[in-house]
């Protein structure tokens, strides 16, 4: 992925959490993973156009999501109903249209699409073709996985 | 709903949403996502203003619009739904009504994006995340123009 | 344009502690009676092969005899028999063991084969279980699991250190060094130590792969026999032994396998040799593929040199590299402001930080944060610019990537490795290499 992608969504991910959560939030070590996500309970995905293709998964347990979309929503939610999934959504989607902002100031023409949400145990996504830049946050209520797959079109 | 008189008489400041008779500024909310509606929903109604509607894609918002004219006095968009984009509605809404109010909502703050909004007759744009008073600010500012 | 990547890396500074496979323990492994074992390499002094040393009468069974290595006397002690294993007889009488360096002293020991060099991390090691009945647990410093292979870690201080009078001290290796000193002559007649060649130079090459992860292959096996003789006569002058102990004297060894200029910008004289590559050039776009690609700067070397020679050419390279922080440098690099190569001089820029990249220039690379064992999305090349790359993969990624070069490249289309470097198929290649390069086109007959 290229370089000058992955400040941006660091940065993103770290002012948005920061900023909706009102919380401690530390960056782990990046890394780079191939194709293949094991997804840790909830994934909120947000697809990318325009000179690239790609996505971003937002991955994170059920419990940390609950508890996330509760401080979002100022009021304790007790499992992942409808509210809550579009609580997690909307936030992939703020920090992805940070970052795809910060891109765009930058030079980089991208697009997003409406984000899209998924759950469950023992799921995987496959993006075929791509390696992800993995860039995990940890908040006190978990960990979030954020993980950045865009490849150049050639 | 809540009215002037549920107000403290000694607190001379009418609530934001209140126009000069008394009544509640109707306002309609065109988000994909639950989560945000329900979020501006409740920044707007704690400042006495009413909801008059909730769309979620691009296409909703024109035929709420056009269902509860003339009585609705703005709009919040939002830019990247479903069907159809949130500025695409914003310039249809435009054309049905040309003094409509409408305010962008969004999370992308492309400087292109902001700027083509405004020239389509947008009244304002705000870049999430939100907080009750960017909004309040924002959409008081919109309604004077 | 501030260096935004490095400052948001060094942000915070509560990172918190990602699990990495953190290889702070490295272990000479051998087997003994059937199971395995590790010692810690800083004990190791080094892997021998002992043929003939001085049998010693009154002392304990496991006492094998006295050895002199080059001039010390030390005494040789067989774990099997220590341990009470069963012991199978030589029958060339070459016993394998390993020369420990402990507090005090010297001591050899006998085991049934060495293994290899492994490197853990030591928060894996588990404490000892009384379960692994064939030896006393308290000469058991931990278990550690590795590869499918579970090891007992031998504790030699506890073995044969001065605290534990295990193997009777006093009285047999006082009373050994006291009978040599008594019989003079015997010193003269213990054999010289026979450090087979071959185990040395596997030990070598196990050392190489724990510390630098440098895997010797027919790669860059050329370069490791000519660097094998020469650091036995380096080490011979210094009075050193042969063995690497550590990654410092891992990177020694290496020090002749790096290629020039790999990290800093190409001199002129040396820049004129890789244009004496580039002989001629007919296509409109030009492709590049400079996986390892670093800081950037043979990146943009290799980039200006060839617009110098080509300027009309569309170029687009596809430079990268899993080093993060080195990766982050490259789109923002600035230049030492002293010898800018003439070339290079038309792309640079006075920056607030220096002297800088001319957009000119970099829009024709891209960067790119890649493992290149993960899948590569570059277009058929022109050339590929992988210098002291392929050495650094294990071997059967070696073999995979220089598959994939081969089938990445145009039948026109250059290969340059690192100057110690070769591709395995040689006959599915022809070498055009010149002084400043290790060069290849396809073979296309």
């Amino acid at each position: 992925m290229r370089v000058e992608y992955i400040n941006p969504f660091v940065e993103s991910a770290y002012n948005v959490l920061k900023e909706v959560l009102n919380c401690q939030v530390n960056r782990g070590e990046l890394y780079l993973k191939s194709t293949s996500t094991p997804v840790l309970g909830v994934a909120a995905l947000v697809g990318l156009a325009g000179d690239v293709e790609g996505r971003i998964l937002f991955d994170m347990s059920k419990e940390t999501a609950i508890k996330v979309a509760s401080v979002m929503n100022g009021e304790e939610l007790k499992e992942l109903d409808d509210l809550a999934k579009a609580t997690i959504t909307e936030l992939a989607n703020m920090i992805t249209a940070q970052a795809v902002t910060k891109l765009h100031d930058l030079g980089f023409k991208f697009d997003l699409t409406p984000p899209a949400i998924f759950t469950g145990d023992n799921m995987e996504v496959t993006t075929a073709e791509v390696e992800a830049l993995i860039v995990p946050m940890v908040i006190p209520y978990g960990k979030v996985e954020i993980n950045v797959a865009i490849r150049e079109r050639l | 709903m809540k009215t002037k008189m549920d107000f403290p008489a000694i607190n001379d400041r009418r609530p934001e949403g209140l126009k000069e008779d008394g009544t509640p500024y109707r306002v309609l909310i065109v988000d994909d996502s639950m989560f945000v509606t329900k979020q501006i929903g409740q920044i707007l109604t704690s400042e006495g203003f009413e909801i008059a509607g909730v769309a979620s894609d691009g296409q909703e918002a024109i035929d709420k619009y056009k269902e509860l004219y003339p009585n609705v006095d703005l709009v919040t968009m939002d830019i990247t739904m479903p069907k159809m984009d949130g500025v695409t509605a914003l310039e249809k809404i435009m054309e049905f009504d040309k003094n409509a109010k409408v305010v962008m909502i969004s999370a992308l703050g492309k400087q292109d994006l902001v700027k083509k909004s405004l020239l389509l007759g947008a009244k304002n744009y705000i870049v999430k995340p939100l907080d009750r008073k960017k909004v309040l600010e924002r959409i008081v500012m919109s309604l004077k123009k | 344009m501030p260096n935004t990547i490095e400052k948001t890396l060094l942000m915070d500074q509560e990172k918190l502690p990602v699990k990495q496979i953190k290889q702070d323990f490295k272990m000479v492994t051998f087997s003994l009676g059937g199971k395995d074992y590790g010692i810690d390499i800083m004990k190791v002094k080094e892997i021998a092969k002992f043929s003939q040393f001085t049998y010693v009468p009154n002392t304990p069974p496991f006492v094998r005899g006295v050895y002199n290595l080059r001039g010390e006397i030390i005494s040789i002690i067989d774990l099997r028999i220590f341990f009470h294993l069963p012991v199978e007889k030589r029958k060339d009488g070459v016993e394998n063991g390993l020369i420990l360096r402990l507090e005090d002293y010297i001591i050899g020991v006998i085991v049934d084969s060495i293994d290899k060099v492994v490197g853990i991390a030591s928060e894996d090691i588990q404490p000892p279980h009384p379960i692994f009945g064939d030896i006393n647990v308290k000469y058991i410093s931990g278990v550690v699991e590795y590869k499918g292979t579970l090891y007992l870690i031998l504790d030699v201080e506890k073995l044969f250190g001065k605290e534990e009078q295990t193997v009777q001290k006093a009285h047999t290796l006082e009373a050994l060094e006291g009978s040599l000193r008594e019989k003079p002559g015997l010193g003269s007649t213990v054999k010289e130590s026979v450090l087979v060649g071959q185990t040395e130079k596997d030990f070598i090459r196990e050392t190489l792969k724990t510390f630098k992860s440098f895997h010797v292959t027919p790669v860059n096996e050329k370069w490791l026999e000519e660097r094998y003789e020469q650091w036995r006569a380096e080490r011979g002058k210094q009075g050193r032994d042969l063995q690497i102990k550590s990654v410092e004297e891992a990177d020694e060894f290496l020090r002749t396998f790096y290629s020039p200029y790999t990290d800093m910008v190409w001199p002129e004289d040396f820049a004129n040799s890789f244009l004496e590559l580039i002989q001629e050039f007919s296509g409109k776009v030009f492709s590049v593929w400079n996986p390892g690609c670093g800081k950037g700067y043979e990146t943009y070397s290799m980039a200006a040199l060839f617009l110098s020679k080509f300027p009309d050419a569309i170029l687009k390279v596809w430079a990268m590299d899993n080093d993060l922080l080195a990766i982050s440098t490259a789109p923002n690099l600035v230049l030492p402001p002293e010898n800018i190569p003439s070339y290079l001089l038309p792309y640079t820029i006075k920056g607030k930080q220096g002297i800088g990249i001319t957009s000119q220039l970099k829009d024709r690379i891209f960067f790119e944060y890649h493992d290149i064992l993960h899948v590569n999305v570059v277009p058929e090349c022109d050339l590929i610019l992988a210098r002291d790359l392929v050495s650094f993969l294990s071997p059967a990624d070696q073999g995979k990537i220089l598959e994939e070069f081969y089938d990445k490249l145009k039948p026109s289309g250059i290969l340059i490795l690192g100057n110690h470097e070769e591709p395995i198929e040689t006959g599915k290649w022809v070498r055009i290499s010149n002084k400043s390069f290790s060069a290849y086109r396809k073979n296309i007959e």
